[in-house]
């Protein structure tokens, strides 16, 4: 089966058309990005902050089989049961195994991007298992049918109308209720009664803990005390790069984490699970999927640092204005753009070139990944393994030759009503049409500066050194 | 459960193993670093409970904490998890999730609070293992002591061993909050609408 | 000091005015200025677009032309941070160090090298609205970013407010990616020329009647998104300011 690579360009430019979308997306992250940017100035250490939160990152990776038994030992010690899985298809087999081990049908979580990654709610409704997003955002995403346009804001791409009508739909609310308040609360009264009977609870994880076997869940709603702790069956799933070496390491990370993410100092709830509840269970799954991969690669191993804050995709220009679904994966934004690929080179082949490397993603990461770097590699090595059209690498193997040569690329552009009018027909059809359906083209001038200083400068130029251009 | 796992966990570690780029003689672990400002005064705790969304209820002259309690719930059901504050429910009455969903408000202690965040902690030893039943409270009020307070972060976890003893340790600053619709930001989304601290000292 | 004046392709074919500018400028503060004519481009949109291969007899070609300077001067920040930094389509011979080492951007050039603080020639009677490309902002670090918190600083302001009569509008997103990109402006064109519109009626809406910058390419874009949607402003490259042109 032929993989699709996804058409950002073309599902971004139909968000541009939902005009009142795109102007609150813009404005609604452009915010996000200032509130950040009001805690970094709050805290002299802030850069401190981030270049200690890197180290303690890139210790841990390059010590990660040692940390992850450590946190195995301890975890163990503590009563939980440890799990792991090398990819999606393993992790879900392993929460139905649980699930069934418990005859538990309906199955509440909180916000997880790696249970999406595993695409775990599709694997286990057919098993007759009933999965609620309790997160308010993932929620209404779950209801839609959509994957989560943000990280920690997943239906940032909404507005209120658009929830108004789909829980008119699931909630029998008042299709033209315009009040996020009393549609919240109608999320809060539908969710209840399905917390309160629920068989299982799950939550995915912040971090893990090695030295105390312990992890960390950090919510704004509460959402995830409440998953964890309403029925006698906690499973947790965490990425393998999750964890750091020590307790106090958290003081680094959760003072960056809530500001990065929302410009807010911390998240209303910073939960550190370590134990089962009284005659409860416990369970993590630890997943792979992939990340022992990227490990391995030379020039995007760092990008396993990820805290998962969603800072890169409120700075980025692209992102605000295209929307986290055109990007069609779990991981949109800059950071998707550098970790998709990693899962599927033809699929998220388009996402590295969503970009114009303006550098801002790699400012605001707290853990100082540097994001457009990876970009640009990206674009190189997709390059080299021939997953970019052909059409866009003639181009490309053309346009060298031209301006390899000055005697052609002289003649291309020779004349006085230089360029438009004369530019090699490639350039001309496959960059001015696309660069003119929502811009004037550049105005054609007189005469280059190249024939300007032929005809003003070059008789002075040569008198005063004999080592000046040769004349064609 | 099944030999799969096994499998899966030794086939992971032995590719960590094998292929990872980052050498660990290039990444040493920093030191624990404590940054930043170091006060721990309440004026500091409470300007950072009130931006997160909490409140502060002050006890008037000679009133005792039901009293002070009443005065900002009245007629309702409230139920207690301390023994320094009675109520005609206490938490460990609480038999079902049911039963926790009809509480109004819950009055805890919290053993300490955290300047920078405003935030408060709670594990199963304040709550007598009744997890859930604080998050299905209605309202919260938090005991606190002014004596119990430490600067911020780095500070809390390098201090207080709750952190490595407790089985369930939550941080609370302020209510559930969410500002997934449209961006309005809206307290009381799934957990607690409010959050209240009232000093015992 | 043999300085090297390297005008890129697209400003050689339409902005041939900024590049006169530049070399007026150059030679009014007393340089030297050598410019090859065999010139064409830097290789920055192949190495941009992934195809660095296709970069290499372009490379090739700049090194072939500027080797012998001792310093190499473009009025132009994004192909001067792609020389500076992802010039490595060919082999990094130590002449090829030598260039990439010592290829300046305009502004820096005048501002760190030169050390020049004044224009006396200079006369801008207009509200400016500044545009630092990305490049010149977080790779060439003419001035501060926002994202880091620095103190302020910028190399451009510095210089233009020597010019008399000027006077400086402040957008509300300084440092917002205008959305030109190089190939990107192409291959996304929709959200490229989104950006672009937003960026000029930033300006716009600031009080600007003209935007400036060092990086024509940025420009050259914002400028066909302003013509397109009537936002009514117009646009200079800093050299021409520096170099006394009134309008």
């Amino acid at each position: 089966m032929s993989v699709k690579p996804v058409a950002h360009a073309h599902e971004g430019a139909k968000f541009l058309e939902e005009k009142a979308h795109y102007h609150f997306h813009d404005e609604r992250l452009w915010d996000v990005r200032q509130k950040r940017d009001q805690e970094m100035h709050i805290l002299p250490e802030w850069q401190e902050l981030r270049q200690k939160a890197s180290e303690i990152k890139e210790h841990t990776l390059a010590n990660l089989p040692e940390y992850l038994e450590q946190f195995e030992k301890n975890a163990k010690a503590n009563g939980i049961y440890v799990h792991w899985a090398r990819d999606g298809e393993e992790h879900n087999r392993l929460v139905n195994e649980i699930l069934q081990s418990h005859h538990a049908k309906s199955l509440i979580k909180s916000k997880s991007m790696i249970t999406d990654e595993c695409e775990m709610r599709e694997y286990l409704e057919p098993q007759g298992i009933t999965v609620t997003e309790t997160d308010l955002g993932e929620r209404i995403q779950q209801l839609d049918n959509q994957l989560p346009s943000h990280v920690v804001l997943p239906a940032v791409q909404k507005l209120t109308g658009d929830v108004a009508a789909l829980f008119a739909k699931h909630y029998n609310t008042d299709p033209n209720d315009n009040d996020p308040h009393s549609l919240t609360e109608a999320q809060r009264q539908a969710a209840r009664p399905i917390i309160l009977n629920a068989d299982a609870g799950m939550t995915g994880g912040n971090f893990l803990v090695a030295e105390t076997g312990s992890f960390v869940v950090c919510t704004n709603e509460g959402n995830a005390d409440l998953s964890a702790n309403v029925t006698g069956l906690h499973i947790a799933t965490l990425g393998i790069e999750r964890i750091v070496p020590r307790m106090s390491d958290l003081g680094v990370f959760i003072r960056l984490l809530s500001r990065s993410a929302l410009g807010s100092p911390i998240t209303q709830y910073t939960t550190h699970f370590r134990k089962p509840k009284k005659n409860g269970e416990m369970h993590i799954i630890l997943v792979d999927n992939g990340r022992s991969d990227r490990l391995a690669m030379d020039d995007f191993w760092s990008s396993l640092k990820c805290i998962r804050c969603g800072a890169c995709m409120n700075t980025c220009p692209v992102y605000r204005r295209s929307g986290g679904q055109s990007y069609g994966a779990v991981y949109s934004g800059p950071i998707g753009a550098i970790i998709d690929p990693t899962f599927n080179k033809t699929k998220y082949s388009t996402l590295p070139f969503a970009s114009t490397l303006n550098g801002s993603c790699t400012n605001v990461c707290p853990v100082k990944i540097n994001i457009h770097e990876q970009i640009f590699k990206w674009r190189r090595v997709l390059v080299e393994e021939h997953e970019i059209p052909f059409v866009k690498k003639e181009i490309m193997k053309m346009a060298g030759r031209l301006l390899a040569s000055p005697r052609l690329y002289r003649a291309a552009i020779k004349g006085t009503n230089v360029a438009l009018s004369t530019m090699p027909r490639f350039i001309l059809y496959n960059y001015l049409n696309p660069w003119g359906k929502h811009r004037e083209l550049p105005h054609p001038v007189k005469q280059t500066f190249n024939s300007w200083y032929r005809q003003n400068r070059l008789k002075s130029a040569q008198k005063q050194s004999e080592k000046g251009g040769q004349v064609q | 459960m099944t030999t799969i796992h096994q499998n899966a966990r030794d086939v992971i570690l032995a590719k960590l193993r094998e292929k990872k780029i980052p050498q660990p003689e290039q990444f040493p672990l920093p030191d624990v670093v404590t940054l930043g400002d170091l006060d721990a005064s309440p004026k500091r705790f409470e300007d950072n409970l009130l931006r997160m969304g909490g409140s502060l209820w002050p006890r008037e002259e000679g009133e005792s904490l039901e009293e002070a309690v009443r005065r900002k719930f009245p007629d309702v059901k409230i139920c207690s998890a301390t023994d320094e504050f009675k109520a005609s429910f206490k938490i460990t009455d609480l038999r079902s999730l049911k039963e926790a969903n009809l509480v109004d408000v819950m009055v805890v202690r919290s053993p300490f609070g955290i300047a920078e965040m405003g935030a408060i902690f709670l594990s199963e030893k304040e709550l007598s293992d009744h997890l859930a039943d604080v998050h299905l409270a209605q309202h919260l009020i938090v005991l606190l002591s002014k004596s119990d307070l430490t600067a911020n972060m780095h500070t809390a976890y390098q201090e207080r061993e709750e952190f490595k003893s407790a089985a369930y340790g939550v941080l609370m600053s302020g209510p559930s909050a969410t500002a997934d619709i449209q961006g309005v930001l809206i307290r009381g989304a799934q957990g607690v609408r409010s959050l209240t601290v009232i000093w015992t000292d | 000091m043999k300085v090297g004046l390297f005008i890129p392709c697209y400003m050689d074919a339409f902005f041939p005015n900024a590049a006169i500018a530049t070399l007026e400028l150059l030679e009014k503060l007393g340089q030297d200025v050598y410019y090859p004519l065999d010139q064409t481009c830097c290789g920055q949109p192949m190495s941009n677009s992934g195809c660095n291969k296709d970069a290499h007899d372009t490379e090739e070609l700049f090194i072939k032309n500027f080797s012998d300077c001792d310093v190499i001067v473009g009025p132009t920040g994004s192909c001067v941070h792609h020389i500076r930094d992802n010039f490595d389509a060919i082999e990094q011979t130590s002449e090829v160090k030598h260039v990439r080492q010592n290829t300046y951007e305009l502004v820096e050039f005048i501002h760190d090298i030169l050390k020049v603080r004044e224009f006396p020639w200079a006369e801008f009677p207009h509200k400016v609205g500044i545009h630092n490309s990305c490049a010149t902002l977080r790779s060439l670090r003419t001035a501060s970013m926002s994202e880091l918190g620095e103190p302020f600083f910028s190399k451009p302001k510095t210089l233009l407010s020597a010019v008399k009569g000027i006077s400086f509008a402040q957008p509300q997103r300084p440092d917002e990616c205008c959305g030109f990109g190089g190939t990107y402006s192409v291959t996304e064109e929709a959200i490229s020329a989104q950006m672009g519109l937003d960026k000029v009626r930033d300006h716009h809406d600031a009080g600007a009647d003209y935007i400036v910058s060092a990086d024509t390419s940025c420009m050259m874009h914002q400028q066909g998104c302003a013509e397109r949607n009537n936002v009514n402003i117009k646009f200079i490259h800093i050299a021409e300011i520096l170099n006394g042109a009134r309008s």
